[in-house]
């Protein structure tokens, strides 16, 4: 700490208290930060150590998990039998991902634009609230939602087209729960563009209609992609509807009226079972929790690029 | 009309087509905005139907039944979530305690913290040496610290995308397990240390039908007593007396006080454990308090960074009057920035916790789905139901009674939801204008 030049040579005790206290505080604080950091390291390390059991062990081989077609950790009675492949696994993850997105991308999307370009203050008094209390159901209710309502509508739909656990119901519901996100995100986004732009291009005569799509979206593309790929990484860490609505047959189609078990319905299916901690049936949850861990993780670092690196700047 | 001719290139062109184009991106822009309407309104027509069809299932279930009773298999319309309130009161106070001071103390750190020039300015003048080296060597301290704060920034965006599945595995290998390094995972029984609140007793049989001995437990490791000889007893409240043996053939004590305390010769004990409320292990095993502490790391992104936005819109000009008093940085944050900062920091956390209460996944994770229990949790290291488990539970099956009981349940779990989030709402609108 500098003083002047008067207070140099003279100690005042609340001073000196008040560095001393000073340097403890930041350590305090720091401390705090790096637990954040250790949590990361803890998952990492819990993630490797565990799943080191699974990918060693005499029935599974590496190359067979990443490219088989079928997963039978539990229908196998004898673990000879069981078939590690994440594939299945994986396209049912998808399958419900995909139906997600086509929801709520487009849905979430025309919603914020609507928001921060053409709603009058009433309009947004009503949707911004809806949209908030969407966000703040809980998932467990959302899947309860999907099998109550979505899954038997779906079927009286196509009279009977759609297993009573099937991919399109959990799509369904998960792209609900996306929705608010990818809004309030994009929203976001949109609200940063300056102003300046749209007076242009109204000022060159457009509609507003290409004014949004064709000057304010591609200006706000950076920060409308980043929510994307947020509401994809959530979505594919979805637990609590896929374990209710999808299903628990793990199947390597692409047939969204089928059930479908995710990886996320995986590990909880795993967890109800009785198989005992140390059998590889066990540890092959770590297995698909790494492979989880690595997509939403990449998917996170990916948006974070997108943003940084394509963001454009108004100052 | 003909004052200004128009230039002979825009004579050319057709006016009709240009009035055709003009019209044609007016009605298109008309239809997009139509086009919005309908599909923001889809979003208040989803909510609409969720809680209609939801209340329809479960009105009939909605009673005090249903708050006072516990799960029940053999009269599930009788069936009730008292068990499940009190352990979501308990797993989310846990992880309140668990996130909020470290969210917070991580959200001041980043914000207020932030290394600034001036502390490299400071730097260079308390060592006014102006040799090259010691230059590189403070800036890239400088740099070091900065680097510092930026990665803490970026993992922290990293862990909020982390799927909250993921996190219940991180609890069960740290906090039920401890990364094993308590002794091997066992199945079935417990393995670690038990610190305070646990005690151990042989259960015996007396004379006396229906009445034990408690003998208390030396061996750990010996789960059955056989008793051959006068060994001592406890009374529940901690008294020793002398246990006696009766030899089968000579004639039984008549006194039933001492028929109380006197065990047949060879009778066989099993392993009873009586624990106090503040029961402590290490690892923490199933307990709500593993589940808890899973939860904050969960909702700790949440917390950190809607701390960080509200401490952000504190006026910086507020945060350099208190510097140029004299205020030390700590000084500024604890008198002038906290408090600026509170209906937002306290917002950010209402919010947080009402995605704690409805989160299952993770608990899930660490504490199985079962739900029978008839009670909150009784000890330290007891495990707890939770609202969303239970629902889960009761919604996973197929009886229509338990279908109609989780609509119940969702409706009271929305109910305490909505609450919470109007009550932040209020706080937001009531402090913000302070």
């Amino acid at each position: 700490m500098s003083q002047p030049a008067a207070l140099r040579n003279r100690r005042f005790r609340s001073t000196s208290t008040a560095v001393y206290s000073e340097r403890f505080v930041v350590m305090m604080l720091a401390s705090c930060a790096t637990i954040t950091v250790l949590i990361t390291a803890g998952i990492i390390y819990m993630l490797i150590t565990e799943s080191w059991h699974f990918f060693t062990s005499d029935y599974v081989n590496f190359k067979q998990f990443l490219t088989g077609s079928e997963w039978s950790a539990l229908q196998a009675k004898d673990i000879k039998d069981a078939e590690f492949g994440i594939w299945p696994l994986l396209s049912g993850t998808l399958r419900v991902t995909m139906i997600a997105m086509l929801i709520s991308l487009p849905l979430g999307l025309i919603t914020a634009i609507y928001l921060s370009e053409f709603a009058s203050r009433r309009i947004r008094g009503i949707l911004k609230p809806t949209l908030e209390v969407i966000a703040g159901i809980p998932t467990v209710v959302l899947g309860y939602f999907a099998v109550l309502v979505i899954s038997p509508s779906l079927q009286w739909v196509s009279s009977g087209g759609f297993d009573t656990f099937n991919a399109t119901s959990a799509g369904i519901a998960v792209g609900i729960l996306c929705l608010p996100m990818v809004c309030s995100l994009s929203e976001d986004a949109l609200h940063a563009v300056p102003n300046a732009l749209r007076e242009g291009a109204y000022g060159l005569g457009c509609t507003p209609f290409e004014t949004s799509i064709k000057v304010v979206v591609p200006a706000a593309l950076s920060g409308i992609i980043s929510a994307f790929l947020l509401a994809f990484s959530r979505a594919i860490g979805e637990t609590m509807v896929v374990a209710l609505a999808a299903g628990t047959r793990a199947t390597a189609t692409l047939d969204p009226r089928e059930q479908s078990q995710t990886m996320t319905g995986f590990i909880v299916e795993m967890i109800k079972s009785e198989n005992e901690f140390g059998t590889v049936q066990y540890y092959s949850l770590y297995g698909v929790a790494i492979t989880l861990f690595v997509i939403t993780f990449g998917m996170t670092l990916l948006g974070q690029l997108i943003r940084r690196r394509y963001r454009e700047s108004y100052e | 009309m003909s004052s200004i001719p128009l230039p002979a290139a825009l004579q050319r062109d057709d006016h009709v087509a240009m009035e055709q184009k003009a019209n044609r991106r007016k009605r298109m822009s008309r239809w997009f905005s139509i086009l919005c309407v309908i599909i923001a309104f889809l979003s208040v027509v989803v909510l609409v139907v969720l809680l209609v069809s939801i209340s329809i299932q479960g009105s009939s279930r909605l009673s005090t039944d249903l708050l006072s009773n516990a799960h029940s298999e053999l009269h599930p319309e009788q069936a009730g979530m008292w068990p499940a309130i009190v352990g979501t009161l308990f797993v989310c106070g846990v992880c309140a305690l668990g996130s909020l001071p470290l969210g917070i103390g991580t959200a001041v750190f980043l914000e207020e913290f932030r290394p600034r020039k001036l502390e490299l300015r400071w730097l260079r003048h308390r060592f006014p040496d102006q040799s090259k080296t010691w230059d590189k060597l403070a800036s890239g301290l400088y740099k070091s610290i900065r680097g510092f704060h930026s990665f803490i920034q970026l993992n922290i965006s990293n862990l909020a995308g982390v799927p909250s599945i993921v996190y219940g595995l991180l609890g069960l290998s740290l906090f039920v397990y401890m990364f094993n390094v308590f002794g091997q995972i066992k199945v079935n029984e417990a393995s670690g240390w038990e610190i305070a609140g646990a005690q151990h007793y042989y259960q015996v049989l007396s004379l006396e039908s229906g009445q034990v001995v408690l003998i208390p437990q030396t061996d750990r490791t010996q789960s059955t007593l056989t008793v051959e000889s006068p060994t001592t007893g406890v009374t529940p409240d901690g008294k020793t007396y002398e246990v006696g043996v009766w030899e089968p053939g000579s004639p039984k004590p008549t006194d039933p006080s001492v028929r109380r305390r006197t065990v047949r010769k060879g009778a066989k004990g099993g392993v009873f454990t009586d624990r106090a409320w503040y029961y402590f292990r290490l690892p923490f095993d199933r307990s709500f308090l593993a589940a808890g502490l899973t939860l904050a790391l969960v909702i700790l992104p949440v917390v950190i960074i809607a701390s960080q936005e509200a401490l952000r819109a504190v006026p910086p000009s507020m945060r350099e009057a208190s510097l140029g008093l004299g205020a030390t940085t700590w000084q500024t944050t604890r008198d002038v920035c906290l408090p600026a900062a509170i209906p937002g920091i306290m917002t950010g956390a209402i919010l947080s916790m009402g995605r704690a209460i409805g989160e299952a996944a993770p608990l899930l994770v660490i504490m199985g789905a079962a739900i029978a229990k008839s009670t909150g949790p009784q000890h330290l290291m007891d495990d707890a139901v939770t609202m969303p488990v239970l629902i889960y539970n009761w919604a996973g099956r197929q009886q229509a009674v338990y279908q109609e009981l989780a609509a119940a349940a969702i409706i009271v779990l929305l109910i305490v939801l909505l609450l919470m989030n109007s009550v932040a709402i209020y706080l937001r609108e009531r402090l913000s204008h302070v």
